[in-house]
Formats: structure tokens, C-alpha cells, sequence
């Protein structure tokens, strides 16, 4: 072949790729080309793999039998999406009669828009690109009605999927009822709520359409955690829960790959519904649909497209950056769990559950990157309702948050002196051998233990909190049994490879601590895999870890000396208190209720004073003293100038009498000034009450 | 007692927290700082020849009532008192930011004896008048020199002698117990010498609880009134009187005068001396003492043992 020297020349390697796609979009053959353009099969096959480019006139040829418009070749543009060749594909029914009423792995979680926002953002940790920059998630609540609501349902082909959905929510099973509930609502409010899940600085979906790689894990599978290196189990059960925060079981997805497929990286878009089993029009559906380019070669199948920015942006899946990672659109969002249902309380939902779950993974050591940041923003019609929060660990968690921070920069001390100090412990784990190593001997690994008193006003202090890997919370539950006057404190266990030792046993122990959680990812239990997979013991192993990490809680806590005195028999020490005893609310004796007043022109303090008496058949008799206070020492007394009754009393010289069974009286009074020490205006005025003898009776 | 002020001043709350305390620049453990208490114990063992206790502080006020009200020039200044020394001083704090100070307050080992109080107040300049106090510390802390643990409360000291060996006591070596006093402290004295005392005291016998605990309760009755008519003889004025005597006086004259307020029942015993108010003194040493609910048990243990005797 001969080098024509235009545009395609410059780069045959593209054009090779671009040149397979298209053919494999069409679902022709090498073969079938080649007779259409009357070359041979070879040649072909030597402008896809690269080896050569065709002449000007066979590029023209090409894009005319492949439906493109003049100049696609140059430009690698692709089909254009209205041509009809992006739809949904249902997978038909099995032939055996088999029924999927619902997908179990999303049983297997308790739902909730927290959960889900914890899943996703742990796969994303476990992908992360990397190393050196943080992962970054991107949370955006849009609620849309109107055009934006056709315009996007045109973008998903919503009125091909109406008929499924309809006779999916025909059913009476849950996921049936649920379906037929959030079609109504749409109808009904005209209202629909889109949850978009971006991750920045992450892998991306790539490797190929069906066989192994984190596309097919993602998008074709169940049950596949496609599990590597610290994964807590990379997309496994945890990527259900994303579909399961949809009312439709429906996700669309666009994601930018670290590593090119079919030579390309960004706007690898592919949407998946899932339903349940469903019959239409007399043909059966297993109930899983996938929206992207017909499969010529898989019958109901379809393969994730190539998208133009127009496509992207009408569904709303425009990525920040050219950043690799991938973006969820989850449409008909809510929260399963019924915790929330406005904009507000989902943001409020979102960005706590990212905080109690993340907010160690989002703390950095001095001059370096965390390994996620994380921020929630919620739209209404393209209007912001809540400004994009970023979620900062030390706002919500600000004991713990300093205490890792403290761990990371080495600052850690031996024993607590200041509110802000962090004990640093060291926690034995022997890990037991795996079954499969015949021989071996356990392995001690040391968790590290974080200790530090908690931040003024927590509302739960006294809490261990448990982590390792990627620091997401494990667990969180409170430390009892702490010895009287204990400090209020937070603790932070750090296990397997999060205490950054970087030792194997770190890794022996990470392995060993992830087969003890649930698929929930929060507790270290004897779960069925780790009692089939290690040895005997490790359930007593993980027993006497678990008693150790609470006792050294305990004992990095206790106070300074055990509240003791000696000599004293037991049976005295309450008997010896001279503790004050708090005064009861109601006094036996009448007490001053109110006293407001100021100084006046002449410089007198003019006082009314309100009192509360205790009813009593004997008529009270009291002195009302003013008095000008003092740091210390006796307080001097000015005289009355004046007093005078308001209710309930009558003078009588410097003494007020009280009518029998009163309960309250009100008196006024004006200072005389020849007898204050100093100034009124410049001392702060007392009123007390004295009983005094009455002389008149 | 109500206070009246003649300017206006600050209502939301002032607090301080202690921070961290330094004993001769080493660092005590946070453990003997008390959050909940607001109490700072400060006795280390084996530690006697200190000298400076430093306290780091802490102070927030409500910043947007300071911000609108009529206040200029704040101030904040930190307090440490003690009354059985009557020792008085005081720092200025710096301010952070609005609303917030922090500083040092420093404690030196000459000056203080026992409980000093760290509080502190707000001044500002009010109508053109500076350095008035506009507000104080809600919740002041006690840095208590004496006790071993942050949550250690005041008490009468006991202890164990034997008196026939102790040249103070001999004279009444043959007593169960004494009360002996000195301005600092009130001792409860026991007579290890007094043959069985010990043993029914701190017998860990269920069954011997009623006795040991009206045995206990006879023994606070006449420690309780020896130790209020000792304390009622120094009320001289409307002063209450320092340390354990002031302690011992408010603990009972509730009970003595239920219908008078503590203040006005300190003017009576001035009024009535001390001779004409035994028999209220009795009746409160026998509430201190828990006399009634003690006796009961006893009796009612010996009517279950008599059947049984006969």
C-alpha cells in the first residue's frame, strides 16, 4: 500500500483501531469489506492492525458503505448516536424457565443512601490511580422536571423502557411494587430525582466488553469482586447497592480509563437497568437490559459506546476533568431506608455518612495528599439548593480526626498530658496460618492504638473506632466498664496495612481481619470465610485481640490514682463528707425571687424587689438589707432612704411585714445616699433578707 | 441575695477550661486534669519540692453578643484565689479572636496551701467607665494541692491510733474515739487500742452490717456535735469562719434552722449563742449521722436474733 500523505497517514495506528470499531459496530467482517471496496482481505487486515492506510479514494469509499458522514475517518469521529444504533437490549429469559424476581445481592445489605454512598466510595479507594493525589468523589443530588426531564429521557430512551417497567411493576413481588410506586410518583409529581457518583483520580472502567477487567466486573456481573491487592473487595457486593439506591434499578454510566480501550479513554458510556423477570408482548425477559450498540455477534447483548460531548452532557454525565475515573448516574434516586426524602435531608444524609465512614481516609499527614476528599452539592433544575460541601474530617470527627492526623506526622506521645494529647499504643494480633499452608506458624502483627481525649461537647465520647486498609470505618461502638473519673476520650484502632509499617505480617494480618468482615464491611467477627479459610483458633485469636484493644482502652484512660482515702472503715466515709449539700428547690425560708433597679439622678439606687415566701400561719417578719459587694471581706450596708409596700406587705420602720399564707410580695425601696461607701453608680448592689423580732406586735 | 447591677453586662455564659498543667515545666498526666469536675488535683506523690504549677487557659464568651453590645476595650482576667490563705492574683489573658482568650496562669508553691479556685471575669469600659466586669467565669476550677485524684471531695480525715501510745491522747486512752482539731484539718481519731472496735468496724460480715452501721452512726452523732459547737464558737460576726469549721457550719445549720436562709442562720447563733441551740445542734448531728434510718436496722436485726435466743 502506498502512503497518500493526507491526514489519515499521520497516524495509522488510530485509524487502524477507528477502522475496527466501526466494522465491529456494523457487525461486518474483514472480508465483507474487502469485497465491497474490491481489495483483499489482507489489505484489510493491514490498515486495522496498523501495517498500512488505504488510498484517498478507498477512505471515501469506506465511509460511504459504513454510513458516515464525508470526513469521519479524518476526524475518528464516531457513529452518530441518532442513527438509531445506541438502544436497550434485553436479556431474554432463561430457557430452563428460571425466574430472577429481584437481584439477592441487594438484599444482602440493609439499603440506604449512606450505604451507598460507603460502597461507592470504597470501590473507588480501591481503585485509586494514583498514589500520590487523592481520590476524589464528587456527590450531586439533581432533582429535574420539565424539558430537562424529556430532554433526559429522550437521552436514555425512557419510552422504550416504559412497556418493561410497566409489566415488571406488574408484579407483586417487592422489587414489582417498588417499580410500579416510583413510576407512579414520576407521573404524578413530574419530578425526577438524579444521584450522580463521580470519582476522580481512579481507574476507570476499563479492559473489555465481557471478559475479565473492571468493565465486565462492573457492568455484567454479580457477585464479582474482582478482588486486588487491598481491595475490601473491589465492586463485589458493594456495586449492587448502587443500583439499589435507584427506584428503577437504573445506572448509567460514563468513565474515563487509565488504560485505553480500543485506543480511547474518555466517554466509555454503557447504562444498565435492572429488573425483574417480566414478560411483554408475549416474549419472556430475564429482566437485566443494557443500553449501548447492538452485539452483532451476542444475540440480546450490547457494548459500551463511545459518546459524543453533546450525548454526555444531555445526561448530565459531563466529567470535571480529563481526570480517569468513572461517573454513576443513578436516575430515580432515593433513599431506600426512607431516612430521607427532600434535597436537603439527602445532602444532610450524604455527606454525615461520608464523614462517620471516610472521614479517616480524608485525614493527610503534614505535606501530603489524603487518599480521598469527598464533597456533596444539590441542584434543583440547574439552581443550587445546597452548596457543594466538602466533607473535613476535623468538622465532624475532631477528637479522632487529630488523633490520626497525630499518628500520620509522628507526633504521637506515651501518656496524655494536654486536651489535645494522642497516646500511641501498640496491639498484638497472632494470625493464624491459612489451612492451605500446611506447617506454618502463626504471625504477630501490631495494630496501632490511638488514644486522646475527646473534643468539649462530644455527644458520644467514650467510642473505639476500628479501621484498616484504606482507613474506612470497620466498626464504632462505645468502651464500657471504665474506672470512675476515667478521662472522656476517642480511640482509634489502625490494623493490617493501615498501620503503615509496611512489615508482612501487616499484610498477613489485612488479609486475615478482611475475611473476619461481613459483607457489610463493619465488624471483625468468625464469619464462614474466615473459619474456612484459617486455621483453628482464629476465632479465639480474633476474641483475644478484640479483649486486649478494649483493655488497654481502659488503662490508658483510668485516672492518675485510685480515689482512695486510707484509714478511714467504709462504713464512716459517707458518715465524714464535708462536701457541700446542694440546697433543695423550694427553701423553708423566703428568699429573694426578683431585684431589678438603677442609680438615679441624685446618685440613690431605686430598687423593687420581688420575694418568695413559704406559706406559713405564722406571719413572716423580715429586715431587707443593701448591700454593696465586695471581692472579700465584709460587705458595707447602705440604709434605706425609703421603702415602700407593693402588694402583699405592709413597713413598718425598716421592716416589712408579711400577711399570714402569703406566698409572695413585692416591695420597693430607695437608698439613702449620705450612707453609701462609695459611689452607687460605681459599685454592684446586694438585696438580702434578714428575719428580724417585729417590734410592733 | 440577688445582685444588682448599675451597667449593663453580659448574659450568655463565660467558660474556661484548663487546658494543660505543667508542674516545674513537666507535664502532668491529663488524667489528673478533671473536664467534668473542672477540678485539677495536683499532689504528685513523692513530689513535695515543687515550685511553680503553670495552668494553661482557655476562655470563650458568646462573640456575637460582645460584638453588638455596649462594650468597649475587653479585657479578660484570669483569677486564682485561695481563701485559707487569702491569697489573691491575677493575669491578663491575650485575646485569639473575638470572644476567645488564652494564657498562663502560674501558681507558686509558697502561696497556696490547699484549694485555689482559677475563675476569672470580662471587663470592659462601660459608659466611658473602663474596667468594669461585665461578666464571670460560670464554672471556676479548683486546682486542689492535696488530693491524689481529680475527683477527690473535702472530708473530715480519719485515722486509726492507738491512744494509750500517743502522747496527745493518752490522757483519754481508755475512749473509742476523739475528735481532735487543729485551724488546718478535723481528725477523727479511732482507738486501735480499744479492744474489738477495729474488728466490728471493718468486719466484712453481712450479717454484722446493722451493728456496724449504728455503731458508725453513734460515733458521727458525737464527732458532728463536738465538731459544730468547736465551729459555732468562732462565728464572731456574719463571717463565716475558714476552712472546716465554714464547711462543717453549712452542711448542718440547714437542720438546725430550716426556716432561715445559711446567711441569716449564722446571724443566730450570734443572737442566741451557742448554749441556746443544743438541742437543734443534736438534731442535726443525728441527720448527719444518719441516726434514725441506722437505729432501725438494728433494732429490727435484733428482733429477727431473739426468737432464736430464747
Amino acid at each position: 500500500m502506498t502512503q497518500d500523505g493526507d491526514g489519515i497517514a499521520r497516524d495509522p495506528e488510530a485509524f487502524g483501531a477507528w477502522l475496527g470499531r466501526q466494522l465491529r459496530r456494523k457487525g461486518m467482517s474483514q472480508s465483507d469489506l474487502a469485497t465491497a471496496l474490491d481489495v483483499t482481505r489482507a489489505a484489510v487486515s493491514a490498515w486495522i492492525t496498523g501495517r498500512a492506510t488505504p488510498r484517498i479514494d478507498k477512505v471515501k469509499l469506506i465511509e460511504e458503505i459504513l454510513d458516515l458522514a464525508a470526513g469521519s475517518s479524518t476526524t475518528r469521529d464516531e457513529a452518530p448516536e441518532s442513527s438509531g444504533y445506541v438502544s436497550w437490549h434485553h436479556r431474554l429469559a432463561h430457557s430452563d424457565g428460571g425466574r430472577e424476581l429481584g437481584n439477592a445481592a441487594a438484599f444482602a445489605f440493609d439499603s440506604s443512601l449512606a450505604i451507598t454512598a460507603r460502597e461507592a466510595t470504597q470501590n473507588s479507594l480501591d481503585e485509586r490511580h494514583d498514589g500520590t493525589r487523592p481520590v476524589r468523589m464528587r456527590f450531586t443530588l439533581h432533582e429535574i422536571t420539565g424539558e430537562r426531564l424529556r430532554r433526559l429521557q429522550e437521552a436514555i430512551r425512557w419510552d422504550d423502557l416504559v412497556p418493561h417497567l410497566e409489566a415488571a411493576g406488574g408484579s407483586e413481588q417487592k422489587v414489582g411494587r417498588m417499580l410500579a410506586d416510583g413510576l407512579h410518583t414520576l407521573r404524578e409529581t413530574g419530578k425526577l430525582l438524579l444521584l450522580r457518583i463521580d470519582d476522580y483520580n481512579a481507574n476507570g472502567l476499563t479492559g473489555p466488553e465481557y471478559d475479565d477487567g473492571r468493565f465486565a466486573a462492573v457492568v455484567r456481573r454479580q457477585l464479582d469482586s474482582h478482588k486486588k491487592g487491598p481491595a475490601g473487595g473491589s465492586f463485589g457486593l458493594g456495586k449492587a447497592t448502587i443500583w439499589g439506591a435507584s427506584r428503577f434499578g437504573l445506572v448509567i454510566v460514563n468513565s474515563t480509563l487509565s488504560d485505553p480501550h480500543e485506543d480511547r479513554r474518555e466517554r466509555r458510556m454503557i447504562g444498565r437497568i435492572d429488573l425483574p423477570w417480566h414478560e411483554l408482548d408475549g416474549v419472556q425477559y430475564a429482566g437485566p437490559a443494557w443500553l449501548g450498540n447492538r452485539d452483532p455477534k451476542r444475540e440480546s447483548a450490547a457494548r459500551s459506546w463511545w459518546a459524543g460531548e453533546r450525548t454526555v452532557e444531555e445526561l448530565y454525565l459531563t466529567r470535571g476533568s480529563a481526570d480517569p475515573g468513572t461517573s454513576f448516574l443513578i436516575v430515580g434516586a432515593h433513599d431506600p431506608s426512607g431516612e430521607a426524602s427532600t434535597l436537603e435531608e439527602m445532602h444532610t444524609v450524604l455527606v454525615r455518612g461520608l464523614a462517620s465512614d471516610f472521614w479517616a481516609s480524608m485525614v493527610a499527614g503534614r505535606g501530603r495528599a489524603p487518599m480521598v476528599e469527598a464533597s456533596v452539592e444539590a441542584l434543583r433544575d440547574g439552581q443550587v439548593v445546597v452548596a457543594e460541601e466538602r466533607v473535613d474530617p476535623y468538622h465532624y470527627e475532631p477528637a479522632r480526626a487529630r488523633a490520626v492526623r497525630a499518628f500520620l506526622d509522628r507526633t504521637t506521645v506515651s501518656q496524655l498530658t494536654k486536651a489535645d494529647d494522642v497516646v500511641e499504643l501498640s496491639v498484638p494480633l497472632t494470625v493464624p496460618p491459612r489451612k492451605t499452608q500446611a506447617g506454618a506458624v502463626p504471625i504477630e502483627h501490631r495494630a496501632v492504638l490511638l488514644v486522646t481525649p475527646a473534643a468539649e461537647g462530644d455527644q458520644k465520647p467514650n467510642r473505639l473506632v476500628g479501621m484498616r486498609g484504606t482507613r474506612m470505618t470497620v466498626f464504632d461502638r462505645p468502651v464500657t466498664g471504665l474506672p470512675l473519673g476515667s478521662t472522656q476520650f476517642q480511640a482509634v484502632l489502625l490494623a493490617g496495612i493501615a498501620t503503615n509499617a509496611e512489615l508482612p505480617a501487616d499484610n498477613a494480618a489485612e488479609a486475615f481481619l478482611r475475611a473476619a468482615e461481613p459483607p457489610e464491611h463493619n465488624d471483625w467477627k468468625a464469619t464462614e470465610d474466615l473459619t474456612s479459610t484459617y486455621a483453628r483458633g482464629a476465632t479465639t485469636r480474633l476474641k483475644e485481640f478484640r479483649k486486649t484493644i478494649f483493655a488497654m482502652v481502659r488503662s490508658a484512660v483510668k485516672p492518675a490514682e485510685p480515689v482512695e482515702q486510707e484509714g478511714a472503715p467504709s462504713i464512716l466515709r459517707d458518715l465524714t463528707s464535708l462536701e457541700p449539700i446542694p440546697l433543695p428547690r423550694t427553701k423553708g425560708y423566703p428568699t429573694v425571687k426578683s431585684a431589678t433597679g438603677q442609680v438615679d439622678q441624685k446618685g440613690a439606687w431605686r430598687i423593687r424587689v420581688e420575694i418568695k415566701l413559704p406559706e406559713r400561719e405564722d406571719p413572716w417578719v423580715l429586715r431587707p438589707l443593701l448591700r454593696f459587694a465586695t471581692r472579700s471581706g465584709p460587705k458595707p450596708e447602705a440604709r434605706w432612704a425609703e421603702l415602700s409596700a407593693e402588694s402583699n406587705c405592709e413597713v413598718s420602720g425598716d421592716v416589712l411585714l408579711f400577711a399570714a399564707r402569703e406566698r409572695s410580695a413585692v416591695f420597693t425601696g430607695v437608698s439613702d445616699v449620705a450612707s453609701h461607701p462609695v459611689a452607687g453608680q460605681m459599685a454592684i448592689a446586694e438585696v438580702d433578707l434578714v428575719q428580724a423580732k417585729d417590734a410592733s406586735r | 441575695m440577688k445582685q444588682i447591677m448599675p451597667y449593663p453586662v453580659l448574659v450568655g455564659e463565660v467558660t474556661m477550661t484548663v487546658h494543660e498543667v505543667r508542674l516545674d515545666d513537666v507535664a502532668l498526666p491529663y488524667g489528673m486534669i478533671s473536664e467534668p469536675d473542672h477540678t485539677v488535683a495536683l499532689h504528685l506523690l513523692d513530689r513535695e519540692d515543687w515550685n511553680v504549677v503553670r495552668l494553661m487557659l482557655h476562655v470563650i464568651a458568646p462573640r456575637h453578643e460582645l460584638d453588638t453590645g455596649p462594650w468597649f476595650s475587653l479585657a479578660f482576667l484570669a483569677t486564682a484565689s485561695e481563701r485559707r490563705t487569702n491569697m489573691h492574683s491575677a493575669v491578663k489573658l491575650m485575646m485569639r479572636q473575638p470572644g476567645e482568650w488564652t494564657g498562663e496562669m502560674e501558681l507558686h508553691r509558697d502561696d497556696h496551701f490547699g484549694r485555689v479556685q482559677v475563675s476569672g471575669q470580662l471587663v470592659a469600659t462601660v459608659d466611658d467607665v473602663p474596667g468594669r466586669v461585665i461578666a464571670a467565669v460560670g464554672q471556676p476550677w479548683t486546682v486542689d494541692l492535696q488530693a491524689r485524684g481529680a475527683t477527690q471531695r473535702e472530708s473530715i480525715q480519719t485515722r486509726w491510733v492507738n491512744f494509750a501510745q500517743d502522747p496527745e491522747l493518752v490522757w483519754c486512752k481508755s475512749d473509742p474515739w476523739m475528735v481532735s482539731t487543729t485551724d488546718e484539718a478535723a481528725v477523727l481519731n479511732l482507738n486501735s487500742g480499744f479492744d474489738g472496735l477495729r474488728a466490728v468496724l471493718e468486719s466484712p460480715k453481712a450479717a454484722e452490717r446493722p451493728i456496724r452501721e449504728a455503731l458508725a452512726a453513734q460515733i458521727a452523732v458525737d464527732m458532728w456535735t463536738a465538731l459544730f459547737n468547736e465551729a459555732a464558737h468562732r462565728v464572731g460576726s456574719r463571717e463565716w469562719p475558714e476552712g472546716w469549721r465554714g464547711l462543717v457550719l453549712q452542711r448542718m445549720l440547714p437542720d438546725l434552722f430550716p426556716d432561715h436562709s445559711l446567711d441569716d442562720a449564722l446571724r443566730e447563733i450570734v443572737n442566741r449563742g451557742v448554749g441556746g441551740i443544743q438541742t437543734r445542734v443534736l438534731h442535726a448531728a443525728a441527720k448527719q449521722a444518719r441516726m434514725p434510718r441506722s437505729l432501725g436496722g438494728f433494732i429490727r436485726s435484733l428482733e429477727k436474733t431473739l426468737p432464736e435466743d430464747e
